[in-house]
């Protein structure tokens, strides 16, 4: 008896022990960014990465302010991923519940057309964009930028219509025997229970459109419109020179995808588990 | 209640739609608008940014009707965005130009042949350094106003060479050679040590232990060490410009013989492992970290040194002479103008300011980069030398025998297969004149194939 | 993203209340009117480039010059390349290096986390994190982290008393390298999929082992592993079509070098198109990896579908 309990104690804090190195191994290159960020310049090539940022200092970050328009950045990085985020979110839940829960001619080849989309690698389909952009005259705006992903991905449609499929039909099946249209069905029975995978979809979509890199930089020129990833990749053709001004701007850049994460991830954590198992 | 809940999905469908909308319609690239007219001026060079900005805003108060928006792109993406622009034929009204890309896009009529407008503006073109205006000249047409150039040098770590009792000035003056390596490699003996302190001409020197490398070599296609050292051989990259290929010429191949020889037969340069493009660490990494004491490299990093080693801590020597002499890589850019710009008259506006006297002082005043016109150069010296670095050794080395960018239209064939083949010699795995060979022939393929 | 195609295993949706008589025209335009908005951008920005993509892999383009026909050259080409197999190579040695750790790990994450103890909310959400990193703004401190001289790992390398290797500049280590910093990106999403799977387990089945005398072997062997199939299922399916379309931490870290040694065919195509400028042939490229990932994941289906015996669905 005593010496299991001894055993499981010890497997215990072996699993705590390993899932600590773990979670150390996760942070640690957010950690060291952050920590670089703060040292000064001088110091900033002459010491280890990880070795405390001792005296810390803001310079780096005054710095990076004064040079580069980064609130600029930051704002069109924002605007950009918010509508794409707020038009996914509309636009997918309409065409995943059609997929999910209307019968209508064609519905098969369609959702599968969409799925086989996933599968084509993206890098090529950058030059056809390019010009079709060019074409429609939108290159360096905004709508460049947000069209191309405004109106829902093959990805999204399919995990939400995944989560749509687990609600039980009956509750729609009730609403239309009180008269209830497809609209109200979506507004009234779905949206409210679907919550978790609608942030979920948030996250995902605010993340990818957030960390973008070759399109925006193909698609924008002016300083009206670059996002914070233009931004870096510009900072980098310069590696070790602006190293004092790189390391706060990925900092800054990194940062708010976190906070954004911490704010949805009970969402996400239950939404998955609802889904994940099909 | 069904009428509500469409009108309040299809608002918040609305609303994303639109938001998308209204907040481009400032858009259009180099349009106009209220009689303004909007240029876009590419570069990639992040450092240079401030100094041509502040160039633009004098050339914006003087012409009020012209905005000028600088877009940029680093060097990496740079050619990558503005062949996808020329697809699209959308590019900037007005960008650097690099002689690798120029033959290309000079042979496609991407960029302007700005030689009339040289001739009704009666602009000078003595004024300017004469090396660059024949590089970037093909018969009568021209294709830019020069704007700077830019040559090899040695930067040094002052501690270790005084640890070593060189003084900068030897340094500037050493010779090498292709039998005993000659005086250069024996400086370079006294940089090198292992872990145990050895240094690499004494018994019991751990080739694999090495705790510090006298020199770093880097460069993706020799513009930094094979072709200076090929240079001071007498090596010639083509038979002429836009001519054929001879890589594989004697001269060439020992040039990259001596180079291969200082990593692994003097031990006194750090091997490819260290310094193979592009995963390596840059060159003044390489400095500030004391991996190596001294390295070549162009006047462009000159920034790069200044803010990342302690001040008074490096400093720029000549490169050492070969057998055929004293030799440096020239090189130097334009700007170039769209053949398709809506505003070619304002675009020439702004790169006949841009190549202007005025215009090159303010940028080379700030220390930023060479001016193309030779009588503003003290500028630039002086600029340094406020900053306590004598940058002298890059003047010099223009003067004297130069090679330049090869020229030819198979520029990204010859890239590419450079890169591939001098990572291998540098690592010991293919022989100089093995990768010369091969280079050569591939090139000279892409150049016949019009690749 | 590495969870690029979600389960396509599952079956067919299940019909809603079939719709009766005259409804049924009313609910098909009310179908496409819910698609539509989906519908346009899907042909607008993902198939009309698609079909520009097969259009252009008959034709030589430069991006300057008008485009030239070509026929079929470029695929003749693309079997003569040893470069494009090579590419095919490495991203099959990747997927290879990547994919089996990537779960493991993943797995053993989600075991570990689906045991009722303090702090798993706390690990569940830090393992998650490395997901959302922008790759562009973490490649100085891989670069960093990975330096043969001042980084940690060679640090602590050294302090073992051995000497490590130059990982970025090896043409050995390169590709072990980008896959790690893969399996450090993506492990903890791909544990959030196969947690929820073990979590959907009925506790019942594990009572009802415990009463036959099942050990902890056999338990996860014949119980844990085979009702967790369509979550491994799905992990699997998206991770190797992510892996194969593998390009971020390569442009980042070791844009395809040391050599050839890290040249994906996805970053072996966005050479070709944008530092080589040979439009068409990168086009023809991907129809190539097109065609591979096709293959994988109908392989991927067959063997997943003969062998699912739960149907969780």
């Amino acid at each position: 008896m005593a010496t299991k309990r001894i055993g499981q104690r010890v497997r215990g804090t072996t699993v705590y022990l390993l899932l600590s190195i773990g979670a150390l191994l996760s942070v640690a290159p957010y950690l060291m960014t952050l920590n670089a960020a703060f040292k000064p310049q001088s110091t900033l090539l002459s010491t280890q990465a990880w070795t405390p940022a001792a005296p810390a200092t803001w310079s780096n970050f005054t710095e990076l302010w004064r040079q580069y328009d980064m609130s600029g950045f930051i704002v069109h990085t924002t605007i950009v991923a918010g509508v794409i985020t707020i038009g996914q979110l509309v636009f997918t839940t309409m065409s995943a519940y059609a997929f999910a829960r209307l019968d209508f001619p064609g519905r098969e080849p369609l959702f599968w057309g969409f799925i086989a989309m996933m599968m084509v690698p993206q890098i090529v389909t950058l030059i056809p964009l390019f010009l079709i952009m060019s074409h429609l005259q939108l290159i360096d705006t905004y709508r460049a930028l947000i069209l191309p992903y405004v109106f829902g991905t093959p990805y999204g449609i399919f995990l939400v219509r995944q989560y749509f499929q687990t609600i039980p039909a009956d509750l729609e099946a009730a609403a239309r025997i009180d008269g209830a249209g497809t609209w109200t069905i979506l507004r009234r029975i779905m949206l409210p229970l679907s919550k978790p995978i609608l942030a979920t979809l948030a996250t995902i979509t605010f993340v990818n459109t957030w960390n973008g890199l070759l399109w925006p930089l193909m698609a924008t020129s002016s300083e009206r419109d670059e996002v914070v990833t233009v931004g870096i990749a510009a900072l980098q053709g310069q590696f070790a020179s602006e190293l004092h001004i790189l390391l706060p701007a990925a900092a800054v850049a990194l940062l708010p995808l976190v906070a954004i994460f911490l704010l949805f991830q009970r969402h996400i954590v239950r939404s998955i588990a609802l889904t994940g198992l099909k | 209640m069904f009428r509500r809940a469409t009108r309040k999905t299809l608002a918040l469908a609305a609303a994303a739609v639109s938001a998308a909308g209204l907040t481009s319609a400032c858009g259009g690239s180099s349009g106009s608008s209220g009689g303004t007219v909007n240029l876009t001026y590419m570069i990639w060079q992040t450092s240079e940014e401030a100094a041509y900005q502040q160039s633009i805003d004098v050339f914006e108060k003087a012409h009020p009707d012209i905005h000028v928006t600088i877009d940029l792109v680093p060097w990496a993406q740079y050619w990558a965005k503005l062949q996808t622009s020329a697809a699209g034929r959308n590019m900037p009204d007005v960008f650097w130009d690099h002689l690798e890309y120029l033959p290309e896009l000079a042979k496609e009529g991407i960029i302007t042949n700005i030689a009339p407008d040289i001739a009704s503006s009666k602009i000078d073109m003595s004024q300017y350094s004469s090396k660059l205006v024949a590089q970037w000249s093909n018969g009568s047409t021209v294709y830019g106003l020069p704007k700077d150039w830019d040559t090899i040098a040695t930067i040094y770590n002052a501690k270790d060479l005084k640890a070593a009792g060189i003084t900068p000035a030897q340094l500037g003056s050493l010779s090498w050679n292709t039998t005993d390596g000659g005086t250069f490699v024996r400086a370079l003996e006294k940089l090198t040590v292992d872990v145990t302190g050895k240094h690499p001409n004494e018994a019991g020197f751990e080739a694999n232990h090495v705790k510090q490398y006298d020199i770093a070599l880097e460069a993706p296609n020799g513009q930094q060490d094979w072709w200076d050292f090929g240079v001071q051989n007498g090596c010639e990259l083509q038979n002429k410009p836009y001519g054929t290929w001879t890589v594989n010429s004697a001269a060439c191949v020992q040039a990259m013989q001596f180079e291969q020889d200082l990593m692994y037969k003097w031990h006194v340069a750090a091997p490819g492992t260290v310094t193979n493009t592009p995963n390596a660490a840059a060159l003044p990494q390489l400095l500030a970290q004391d991996t190596a004491a001294i390295t070549f490299d162009g006047d462009w990093d000159l920034d790069t040194y200044q803010s990342s080693l302690p001040a008074g801590s490096w400093g720029v020597a000549a490169l050492p002479t070969g057998p055929k002499g004293s030799g440096t890589v020239f090189n130097g850019l334009t700007d170039a103008i769209y053949s398709g710009t809506k505003h070619p008259a304002e675009a020439w506006e702004l790169e006949e300011w841009l190549g202007s006297a005025a215009s090159e002082k303010i940028v080379t005043d700030s220390g930023t980069v060479w001016a193309a016109i030779p009588s503003l150069d003290s500028g630039f010296i002086a600029a340094w030398k406020a900053k306590g670095i004598d940058v002298s050794a890059f003047y010099t080395g223009s003067q004297g025998t130069t090679i330049g960018y090869p020229l030819t239209t198979s520029g990204t064939a010859f890239t590419n297969v450079v890169l591939k083949d001098m990572n291998q010699v540098w690592l010991d795995q293919m022989t100089p004149q093995a990768a010369a060979n091969d280079i050569t022939t591939t090139s000279n393929a892409a150049a016949a194939n019009g690749d | 993203m590495s969870a690029n195609i979600a389960e396509v295993a599952t079956k067919p949706p299940v019909a809603a209340a079939a719709p009766r008589r005259a409804r049924r025209g009313r609910t098909t335009l009310e179908a496409y009117l819910l698609i539509g908005p989906s519908l346009f951008g899907f042909l607008a920005f993902l198939v009309a480039p698609v079909v520009i993509v097969f259009v252009l892999s008959l034709f030589s383009w430069n991006l300057i010059t008008s485009p030239q026909f070509v026929g079929l050259a470029n695929y003749r080409r693309m079997f003569t390349d040893s470069q494009s197999w090579h590419a095919l190579l490495n991203t099959a040695y990747y997927v290879v290096l990547n994919i089996p750790l990537q779960t493991v790990l993943a797995l053993l994450l989600a075991l570990a986390l689906n045991r009722r103890m303090r702090g798993t909310r706390f690990f569940r959400v830090v393992f998650v994190l490395p997901w959302m990193a922008m790759p562009v703004a973490l490649g100085v401190i891989w670069n960093w982290i990975f330096d043969p001289r001042s980084g940690i790992i060679d640090h602590i390398i050294s302090m073992l008393g051995f000497t490590g290797p130059n990982w970025l500049t090896s043409s050995t280590w390169a590709m072990p390298v980008v896959a790690s910093v893969n399996v450090w990106q993506y492990t903890g999403y791909t544990m959030l999929f196969l947690l929820a799977g073990l979590q959907a387990i009925p506790q019942q089945v594990y009572e009802a082992a415990a009463l036959d005398g099942v050990n902890a072997w056999q338990r996860f062997f014949r119980i844990t592993l085979p009702l967790l199939r369509p979550s491994m299922f799905f992990v699997l399916v998206t991770n190797v079509i992510g892996s194969f379309q593998q390009f971020d931490t390569v442009f980042v870290m070791t844009q395809g070098g040391p050599g050839q040694s890290t040249t994906t065919l996805n970053y072996y195509i966005y050479q070709q198109a944008f530092q080589l400028f040979h439009a068409g042939y990168a086009a023809t490229l991907s129809i190539l990896l097109f065609a591979v990932i096709l293959l994988v994941t109908i392989v991927q289906f067959r063997y997943f579908r003969k062998r699912t015996i739960y149907d969780f669905s």
